[in-house]
């Protein structure tokens, strides 16, 4: 039996790896389902997603090459400060409808128009974009020789007329809403048709698909782990100015305490983005239980905690329960939460936000100044983000982690977000397919994964 | 027109003589040099091993080994012609195809004999004029272990023999097929199909010269592909040279002839030619076609007249399994048979009537390419040491008779000619190096 067994595993390794790759084949992820098919890549999730029905201009590999699988050719020419794109001959979008030089270069301007840093930047060094046959002219304002850099944003994608059309290596095929999205292979895709035939998106927890994102260290088993590159940030905000300081210290102890109790699920958190990354390190002083108490027994507290962190509900609710204050929790959905804001007085939240790793601490610094300010967003905050605009193409490094200090310093002194807690995630692929990668930004690269062909 | 001379850099490769065989290469030679000697007042002595038997130690691999050696070796003499009808060795006995014996003036018998610590061939001559035995003869030798080992292991590489690798040379990327043909003034001219041109060189001794290139403009609708995949098909006309070209990225195949000093598109056709036969007297074009952007063809064969190469009437179809590689043996213009490699990595061989025979149970590397009606070369299903696995087909059966050892990934194998020898081209993507390269070889026979 155990002679059978090694005489069995090299005939199985010389298997394995068909010369000819297997055309066909399906593979299920788990993500939360997307609002439309519009791009919008605000979370981890969507990247992923939009990544597989939108094509990138350009692709950073983690090696730090630039390449292309829409242009057949990238120039760029000092004398005119120009850079030339060529297109590939024959490409199509999914429908088989023409992608041509201009349809890259209304993606290129509808990029330039969002509100993103790598966007503003390009905004801001681009004097000019011409298309005519196969080619698409970048005319720069001054000497950038690095410009390519520029443009391997995730967010820069190939875009079509009609919204039916995709140039990503999958196209939907089917929707039913709440339970999954099908996905085909796209024909004309520019890089080459993927060895997969279908790509089924699941939303539910269960069963396990082959591709989803969980907490580390699990599924040793099954799956191969990867650093999926994201981490979740939870807050504590105070959206209101009448509440007292000491109310604020002893509602920061007693979520902290609970991630004591409750076995140190989550990292500590002193900055607003992550303690490696941030320039200042803010330790905000907790308070002894007894004062704790003191504080909030005469408390009538409603906190309100954004749908998104729904798994902290059974233990966060027994915990406070146990703790005797009267303090109520609301679970609400972030698309209800903004429209909540306006007719509620909502005095304490708990919120997160998703950042990727690799995205600039300056740009994190400002998604959580503009989206998680809320009704405490004013002219002193528009001032600080206009600063941190500037210091941004000061190319100063020195002057833009000041700037950030000061930001972070002056959100968190203010007193109307304390970071609590940080989560890091990682991507759990099925070892069913063992050629499966993930690029710089975390995302599955699935062109080349196929079917194991035994 | 100034020609572009560009050279290639071909390296000649010496094969070494398979060593730790040199007693049954000895049995072998005295057999032969006897079989010679008995012969040599003779001429065009058709002759042929009609039985081999075996009370040795040796396997039935062993024992093809020494067949294919001796057959080789007698192949070389000027007055004999040899008929190799051997169509499998199974249980120490060699199956043969003895409906072709009434051709034939002598018949040998081979009986191979373990006597103590030597291994004995036994020769009988029977001679079909005179209706008798005419010579018997006893040759021994002592193999040693390691000898009979490697005798009997898988390994049908007798280099000096058989197939041998007989050039090398790099190329640029995405070579798709290499077809040749001679030219009106004798000189050798090869095709060499890329995504986007096809570049036409000619033999200059052991190099090859860029003589000119044909410019392929696709239209839509293409399909891109992560792997390049594609036949060139070379056809001496009436009215001139004729090339197909069909490939895995455009639906349509070119017709292209050469008209007014250039190459022209004179018709497209919606599947992909591998062969030119002859059907009932009439010449066709037979082939498939690839799934869109895949690298397999589709489950039907298309069969199209071609006299006139403008017109694209009549095409009719046969249904066949999908097939990661498809060709067509076919001997004095005839369909012999038709060999795929289906999506499962199993090799079908269907007859000329489309009726399938028994599907081998091992598994290959979806390359293969059908020389004559006489040889198969098929790749291996592994990616870490791939090989080349070489039949004898000439008698509708598949049997293996060499192997060779391929260093890197085979992408593509079409049967050509190199130097007047008949063989096969194969195009090997090698991932290991930095940078990597995509090689050429040809394997022929060094004895043709």
């Amino acid at each position: 039996m155990a002679k059978g067994k090694w005489l069995l595993l090299p005939l199985a390794l010389t298997l394995i790896f068909a010369i000819k790759p297997y055309y066909g084949g399906e593979i299920n992820i788990r993500l939360n389902e997307p609002a439309s098919f519009n791009l919008n890549t605000a979370n981890y999730s969507n990247l992923i997603f939009y990544s597989l029905i939108y094509e990138n201009f350009f692709y950073l590999k983690k090696d730090g090459e630039i390449f292309s699988n829409v242009f057949q050719e990238y120039r760029y020419i000092a004398a005119s400060k120009t850079l030339n794109l060529i297109l590939k001959d024959n490409l199509s979008f999914s429908d088989g409808k023409p992608l041509t030089s201009k349809n890259i270069q209304v993606s290129l301007k509808i990029f330039m128009g969002l509100d993103l840093f790598a966007a503003s930047k390009l905004n801001k060094t681009v004097k000019n974009i011409r298309a005519s046959d196969n080619q698409v002219g970048i005319e720069l304002l001054a000497d950038t020789p690095d410009i390519l850099s520029l443009l391997t944003a995730p967010e820069l994608v190939v875009l079509a007329e009609n919204e039916q059309s995709f140039s990503g290596l999958f196209y939907p095929q089917e929707w039913e809403k709440n339970h999954h999205l099908m996905l085909k292979a796209n024909p004309f895709y520019a890089g080459g048709r993927s060895y997969l035939d279908k790509i089924r998106i699941t939303f539910a927890e269960n069963p396990l698909p082959d591709i989803f994102l969980s907490n580390p260290n699990q599924f040793k088993d099954n799956f191969r782990e990867f650093d999926s590159g994201i981490y979740q940030n939870i807050y504590l905000c105070f959206l209101q100015g009448d509440i007292g300081q000491n109310t604020k210290i002893a509602l920061f102890t007693l979520l902290k305490r609970f991630n004591e109790a409750t076995g140190f699920k989550y990292r500590e958190l002193h900055t607003l983005t992550a303690d490696e990354e941030s320039p200042v390190s803010i330790r905000i002083k907790t308070l002894s239980p007894q004062k704790t108490a003191s504080i909030l027994k005469s408390s009538d507290i409603k906190l309100y905690i954004l749908a998104s962190l729904s798994n902290l509900e059974k233990d966060l609710t027994a915990f406070l329960k146990s703790s005797n204050f009267k303090i109520e929790t609301l679970f609400i959905d972030d698309s209800q939460f903004m429209a909540f804001l306006n007719s509620a007085a909502i005095q304490y939240v708990l919120i997160d936000k998703i950042f990727q790793k690799k995205v600039p601490a300056e740009e994190k610094i400002s998604r959580i100044l503009k989206e998680s300010s809320f009704n405490q967003f004013n002219a002193r905050t528009l001032r600080m983000l206009s600063e941190l605009d500037e210091v941004k193409f000061s190319n100063s490094q020195e002057l833009l982690m000041e700037q950030i200090a000061r930001i972070s310093e002056a959100i968190i002194n203010d007193g109307f977000i304390f970071p609590l807690f940080q989560k890091n995630y990682s991507l759990y692929i099925s070892k069913e397919w063992p050629a499966l990668e993930i690029d710089y930004y975390g995302r599955p690269l699935l062109q080349k994964t196929g079917k194991n062909n035994d | 027109m100034k020609k572009v001379i560009c050279s290639l850099l071909l390296l000649f490769l010496y094969c070494g003589n398979a060593f730790g065989q040199q007693s049954a290469e000895a049995l072998i030679a005295e057999s032969a040099a006897f079989l010679d000697e008995f012969f040599k007042n003779r001429f065009d002595i058709r002759v042929a091993v009609i039985r081999f038997e075996n009370d040795s130690e040796l396997s039935d691999t062993a024992m093809q080994k020494i067949y294919q050696m001796l057959v080789s070796r007698l192949e070389n003499g000027k007055n004999i012609l040899v008929s190799d009808l051997l169509v499998n060795f199974a249980d120490g006995r060699g199956e043969f195809n003895l409906s072709r014996v009434d051709d034939l003036h002598y018949l040998l018998d081979l009986k191979l004999i373990q006597n103590k610590s030597k291994t004995g061939l036994g020769l009988t001559i029977f001679s079909r004029l005179q209706d008798k035995i005419v010579a018997v003869k006893y040759f021994e030798e002592a193999l040693s272990k390691g000898e009979m080992e490697l005798l009997n292991a898988r390994n049908f590489a007798f280099s000096e023999l058989g197939f041998s690798k007989l050039l090398e040379f790099e190329s640029k990327k995405n070579l798709m097929d290499i077809q040749s043909i001679t030219g009106d003034d004798g000189q050798e001219q090869y095709f060499f199909y890329y995504p986007d041109e096809i570049v036409v060189y000619l033999a200059r001794e052991m190099r090859l010269e860029k003589s000119f290139q044909i410019k392929l403009e696709w239209t839509r609708p293409v399909y891109p592909v992560l792997h390049y995949e594609g036949k060139l098909l070379l056809l001496p006309t009436g009215q001139g040279l004729v090339l197909t070209a069909g490939n895995n990225f455009s639906p349509a195949a070119k017709v292209m002839a050469f008209h007014d000093g250039q190459w022209q598109e004179i018709q497209k056709i919606d599947f992909v030619p591998c062969k030119y036969l002859i059907l009932n007297q009439n010449p066709y074009l037979v082939g498939g076609r690839y799934e869109e952007g895949r690298n397999y063809f589709k489950d039907k064969i298309y069969f199209m007249p071609f006299s006139d190469p403008a017109n694209r009437s009549g095409i009719y179809e046969k249904k066949i399994t999908p097939a990661m590689a498809l060709d067509f043996s076919i001997r004095e213009g005839q369909l012999q048979g038709v060999h795929l490699i289906d999506r499962s990595y199993n090799y079908h061989l269907f007859t000329s009537e489309f009726e399938e025979k028994i599907p081998s149970p091992e598994k290959r590397g979806a390359s293969l390419a059908a020389l004559g009606g006489e040889w198969l070369a098929v790749s291996d299903y592994s990616r870490t040491s791939d090989q080349l696995f070489f039949y004898d087909i000439q008698n509708g059966g598949q049997r293996p008779v060499y192997t060779g050892k391929i260093s890197g990934e085979i992408q593509f194998v079409s049967a050509g000619v190199w130097q007047k020898i008949r063989g096969f081209w194969t195009g090997v993507w090698q991932k290991r190096g930095d940078p990597e390269r995509f090689v050429v070889q040809f394997w022929g026979k060094r004895n043709g």
